[in-house]
């Protein structure tokens, strides 16, 4: 192969003569210099060092596009660049060609910058330490995509059918590191040359070396889009960790005394320099050009004017990511797009006398679950009361997050048996196995598109136990819950207020049934002793809407009065962050939770949504609870009702859960009103309810 | 105007139909009952993620199922018949 040395000259006398005589004694077949209005001497040094001199007029020279016009010019396979200042040392050249014949797929090689006798110990470690960081064995390192794509024309060799397919940028600056990234995504690959040094250091004074790196740093932003980050806490870090490696360095030299304590100075203005005229000049563009061409060691303005004026600088290459790779045949939400797309599956046909026949097939569709689900309790409870009626129920789990994907359907039909009470219903993961319905029920906003697409149906109910869309924020999945009350299912809502919400915010037809009491668990006990000190507190963290910060604020006001025990059930894990001691139970039987509420003094409930189960469960047993004022509760249980309601406030509800804990006349009226209220409230009525709303949906369609 | 003839058609074919959804529903609870005492029985099975078919196709491990089965099966034909044999 032959070789060209290339050598971008302007103003280079002080090194030229001795890097043009290292370069000929390696025995290239050409040496060419490009020079841009040197006024020292240049082009005669270079001349005289036997090199062929093309001169260019200074308007014309930037880095990219004077190289690709000297590599067009030269005459070898192979192109070595240097820059004036690079002085090769011995075997640089050898080593060069014996990195491209590496492979036939090696397109460039560079080499490492050696320290010159003079230069700073700042900028000599950090040399010495960077290149040695490519190849840590100090032979040569194959470099391909993915790798680090580091290329100085400082000291780089080009194997000319690379440079022809890929060439220099037509930038100010970083055409290097533009052509490393641009040759490895292209498929060649890149070769560092431990052996092929050449003696180079930019040992500027502190104040041109702050320029530099603000020149640099400007370059990289307009060839790479690299943004230096401005962060004052990490580069005082920085900056003490480089003093001290730079320290370590002096030491290892045997430099010491004054001599040691005045590098470290230069080296806290150094390293402190670089980090502050880095980050400004990746915002050069944000300056004006007076101060732009001012810090610019190379006196650029950019735009308009200047020195090296008008250049094309390229757009920043395309950012490509990682290639995430499918994990499901179909999106979460696939149902609701098929919705969208292509509507619901057409009903069937259902005559007046279906809705009166004794008995009905019904399929639920069922959200995942797991062990504590409230709403699921309530669906068996109901099929439960469906099925002792006589009617046929099924269960369908629609799961398309896989949460029981591990699981046979024998296995979740336990779960549902053990977690929510025996039902005698098969359980259904998916609708592979789907064979028709009189009614199919939705349970959740989740399962109404699915249930939307199942065919050989009448008639489609929607089981609504809450306002699901006050569950997100303004969200996607906000907006698809609202949907599902948009498309013809009838309401059968767990509470009046429910119902007439849906029906007056989106117009859907329906009824209501209220929550049933199971009282054969939930009840007094008059042989078992009652605490006065004892607040249980439902504090399920990971819903919401049961407002559980209010209930530990207001809690820790209480205890702020005075000692009181406080029992919290309902999470899977406790709270750690509260300021008191409390007895923590996590989920709990219901059995077990009877006991409770037949001992304990008050319940702390809050619900902004509708209300639950569980302040009636503790009406059951006697106990007067706390719950929030407005909204359901208030619509369910009245001002001066069985619940004792307060205000969204924490010292409200510290108040209302004092004025139970002192006054015992109201403690009394509240406690005899919660089991009045609780011993109207049974599962038969709330099943004869929704079997009336089953019956129902068939009538509507038959009308 | 539906004539009397008409309004008996269309009750004896509401009448079929009735019948017809009655038989549907009474298959569908044979159905669904087969189904749910099938997940039952394959509880313990499928929980343990244990492939039967390839234990009876196993040539040491079916004998592993089957002569339990068997000495079971033995055993009930012996009480019954000592059982005759005693008068009971």
């Amino acid at each position: 192969m032959t070789v060209s040395v290339i050598v971008p000259v302007r103003d280079g006398a002080r090194y030229l003569a001795e890097l043009l005589d290292a370069a000929r004694a390696q025995e290239p077949d050409e040496i060419l210099v490009i020079d841009s209005g040197s006024r020292d001497g240049s082009v005669e040094i270079a001349r005289a060092g036997g090199a062929r001199v093309i001169e260019i007029d200074p308007q014309d020279f930037a880095h990219g596009r004077t190289r690709n016009f000297a590599a067009e010019q030269a005459t070898g396979d192979v192109l070595a660049f240097l820059t004036q200042d690079a002085t090769p040392a011995p075997g640089w050249l050898a080593a060069h060609l014996a990195a491209l014949e590496l492979d036939p797929r090696v397109g460039v090689s560079f080499g490492p910058h050696l320290p010159r006798p003079d230069t700073s110990p700042m900028i000599a470690r950090e040399l010495t330490e960077f290149f040695a960081s490519f190849a840590p064995d100090g032979e040569p390192a194959l470099q391909g995509p993915g790798d680090e794509p580091f290329l100085s024309n400082v000291n780089a060799c080009y194997r000319r059918a690379c440079w022809e397919e890929i060439r220099f940028r037509d930038v100010a600056y970083s055409e290097d590191q533009a052509f490393g990234r641009d040759a490895l995504a292209a498929g060649w690959l890149k070769v560092y040359a431990p052996g092929a040094g050449v003696l180079h250091a930019h040992d500027y004074g502190p104040v041109e070396f702050a320029r530099r790196y603000f020149d640099e740093y400007r370059g990289l932003r307009e060839t790479t889009g690299h943004l230096e980050p401005v962060a004052p806490r990490e580069s005082l870090s920085y900056v003490k960790v480089q003093v001290a490696g730079d320290r370590r360095w002096l030491a290892e030299q045997g430099v010491g005394g004054i001599d040691a304590a005045r590098w470290t100075a230069r080296s806290v203005v150094h390293h402190g320099g670089r980090r502050v005229f880095s980050a400004l000049g990746s915002r050069a563009d944000r300056l004006p050009p007076a101060v732009r061409g001012a810090i610019s060691l190379e006196g650029r303005t950019d735009g308009a004017g200047g020195d090296h004026d008008a250049v094309a600088v390229e757009a920043p290459p395309e950012p490509t990511g990682r290639v995430i790779p499918p994990k499901h045949d179909a999106h979460p939400l696939d149902a609701t797009l098929r919705v969208l797309r292509d509507g619901p599956a057409p009903l069937l046909p259902a005559a007046p006398e279906t809705a009166e026949r004794d008995r009905l097939r019904i399929a639920i569709v069922i959200p995942h679950f797991r062990e504590g689900s409230g709403g699921h309790r309530t669906i068996c409870t109901l099929v439960r009361g469906l099925e002792a009626r006589g009617h046929v129920c099924s269960l369908w789990l629609h799961d398309p997050a896989g949460i029981h994907q591990a699981e046979a359907d024998s296995v979740v039909r336990a779960h549902v048996d053990e977690w929510f009470g025996p039902v005698a219903a098969p359980v259904y993961k998916g609708f592979e196995h789907w064979h028709g319905a009189d009614v199919v029920v939705a349970t959740g906003w989740q399962t109404v598109h699915p249930a939307l697409l199942l065919d050989q149906v009448r008639a489609r109910a929607y089981l609504v136990q809450d306002h699901e869309p006050e569950f997100y924020a303004t969200s996607a999945d906000r907006l698809f819950a609202e949907d599902t009350y948009h498309r013809g299912f009838y309401v059968i809502a767990a509470s009046p207020w429910l119902r007439d919400l849906v029906r007056s915010r989106y117009g859907a037809d329906g009824t209501a049934f209220e929550l049933g009491v199971d009282h054969e668990i939930y009840g007094m006990d008059p042989g078992v002793p009652r605490r006065d000190d004892t607040i249980v507190f439902y504090g399920r963290g990971a819903t919401p809407r049961r407002a559980t910060e209010l209930g530990w604020l207001a809690l820790s006001e209480l205890r702020r009065r005075r000692d009181v025990r406080v029992v919290a059930y309902g999470d899977s894990a406790p709270n750690w962050e509260q300021p008191f001691p409390y007895e923590f139970l996590g989920v709990v039987a219901p059995t077990e939770l009877a006991s409770l509420y037949r001992r304990a003094t008050a319940g702390l409930v809050l619900s902004l949504t509708n209300y639950s189960l569980i302040p009636q469960e503790m009406m059951a047993c006697g106990l007067p609870v706390v719950d929030l004022r407005g909204g359901c509760s208030e619509a369910m249980f009245g001002e001066n009702g069985p619940v004792e309601l307060a205000n969204a406030d924490p010292v409200a509800i510290a108040d209302a859960l004092e004025r139970l804990l002192d006054d015992q006349a109201e403690w009394d009226r509240r406690s005899a009103a919660g089991l009045s209220w609780a011993a109207e409230r049974t599962w038969d009525a709330a099943v004869d309810a929704v079997e009336q709303g089953l019956r129902e949906s068939l009538r509507v369609r038959a009308r | 105007m539906s004539t009397g003839a008409d309004l008996s058609t269309e009750a004896q074919l509401r009448a079929r139909i009735a019948e017809l959804e009655a038989e549907l529903v009474e298959q569908a609870a044979r159905a669904e009952a087969a189904v749910a005492a099938a997940q039952r029985r394959s509880y313990w099975p499928d929980l343990l993620q244990l492939d039967f078919e390839a234990i009876m196709r196993h040539p040491v491990l079916r004998f592993a199922v089957l002569v339990p089965l068997k000495v079971r099966g033995a055993g009930r034909r012996l009480r019954w018949y000592w059982q005759r044999a005693r008068g009971g």
